[in-house]
């Protein structure tokens, strides 16, 4: 199965649910992938200052031939249930099953349910909606999960010196042009900072490198690589579909609100 | 008012397209989106916060009693884009509850769908 058609799939499935009720999926033909003429901004390039969601079932990943899933037992979340996990090198591999059974087992803290920020490539993956700000220099994502915002330098051709570079949960991004596509390269982010709510893990040499690239009218794909080869076997990539909505802003989301889901130690609850 | 909480076991591959929406700020293992329980009751509290509204429905057990089921939703960013507004609910409506069940037994789950007095269901598909 090509990448398109299993989104055409995810979408005719849900159609088939209460799902669709929730979160309506474009008209398959926005998606087939045929690029289009953005608007520009007076720099020349294109223009995708606004306010985009991401609706469910569009997250899609590229099968790896030995890859194992990363379902925890009991758990059913998108992001575990629906990506294929490239292969894991040990020691990752042995560290990501105690993960696994660990979080099943509600022995960890799920650090997002705590009100962290979910990190790179976490925050690109979400149900929430995003808003893009673009000036020559940088280019600023925020996401209204938990406000997270990431800037991307389009004046920085090479990241800092290891030794100089500070992980962070955003890590430092760099990007530039190639066309009309948005090339980023992503390093340093915290050793801590799972990949997806499946406590997938990833080693302090991780680079993340993504390709946006507007397929139809108010249609992004972010197709994201996480290239990590003391962790996996291969790449691990996968596309995110963003749609573009002119007639909203995003809104504020202070986590500790009232975050009723988390217990004294950290974990995930219901109370 | 007549009190109904049954639970309606669903096809897996039902389930596994009804669980699509739901991914939020944590993870959602905590639960059972192979079933669902409807709740027929009036609305004791809405709260309309992040990072998630909660919808505490007051229903009427097996022996009369008043029993206070929580109901988590999803944020208040998304459920604007769905249509939803803080004085949807207030104290006292009267109010149909679909939720997965939390797997722990508590009285309470994640929300599939609310409907009002007269069965039309608030809010719809997200913008």
């Amino acid at each position: 199965m090509n990448g398109w058609s299993a989104v055409v799939v995810a979408l005719t499935l849900a159609a088939a649910g209460p799902a669709a009720a929730q979160f309506p999926s474009p008209p398959p033909e926005q998606l087939k992938g045929t690029p289009v003429t953005p608007a520009r901004l007076p720099d020349g390039r294109p223009n995708w200052t606004g306010f985009w969601v991401t609706p469910n079932g569009l997250l899609e990943t590229y099968r790896g031939p030995s890859g194992v899933t990363g379902q925890a037992p009991g758990a059913n979340t998108r992001s575990t249930r629906r990506q294929d996990i490239p292969a894991l090198k040990p020691p990752y591999d042995q560290r990501y099953a105690e993960a696994l059974r660990k979080s099943a087992a509600g022995e960890i803290p799920d650090l997002v349910a705590a009100c962290f920020p979910p990190g790179m490539p976490r925050m690109m993956v979400m149900v929430y909606g995003m808003e893009i700000l673009q000036t020559p220099k940088i280019i600023s994502i925020t996401s209204e999960w938990q406000a997270a915002t990431r800037r991307i330098w389009m004046d920085q051709k090479e990241h800092p010196p290891a030794d100089e570079l500070d992980p962070t949960y955003m890590g430092d991004s760099i990007g530039h042009w190639e066309g009309d596509t948005l090339v980023i390269d992503t390093v340093g982010i915290r050793e801590d900072v799972p990949l997806d709510f499946g406590q997938v893990p990833h080693s302090p040499n991780m680079k993340i490198k993504e390709r946006f690239t507007q397929v139809s009218p108010g249609v992004l794909v972010d197709e994201i690589t996480i290239d990590d080869p003391d962790v996996f076997k291969e790449p691990w990539k996968y596309k995110m579909v963003y749609l573009h909505r002119p007639g909203l802003r995003l809104k504020e989301y202070v986590c500790l609100e009232n975050n009723r889901n988390v217990d004294e130690n950290g974990q995930a609850v219901f109370k | 008012m007549t009190t109904t909480a049954y639970v309606r076991t669903l096809l897996v591959a039902f389930a596994a397209i009804a669980s699509l929406p739901v991914s939020a700020h944590h993870s959602f293992a905590m639960f059972d989106d192979t079933k669902e329980v409807t709740l027929k009751g009036t609305v004791h509290e809405f709260q309309w916060t992040n990072p998630h509204a909660w919808l505490q429905v007051d229903v009427i057990g097996a022996g009369g009693e008043t029993e206070q089921w929580a109901v988590e939703m999803l944020s208040p960013n998304v459920l604007g884009r769905m249509g939803w507004k803080r004085n949807s609910l207030k104290p006292g409506d009267e109010v149909t509850v679909v939720i997965h069940p939390v797997r722990t037994g508590a009285k309470g789950g994640n929300m599939v769908s609310v409907r009002d007095k007269s069965g039309v269901q608030i809010g719809g598909p997200q913008q």
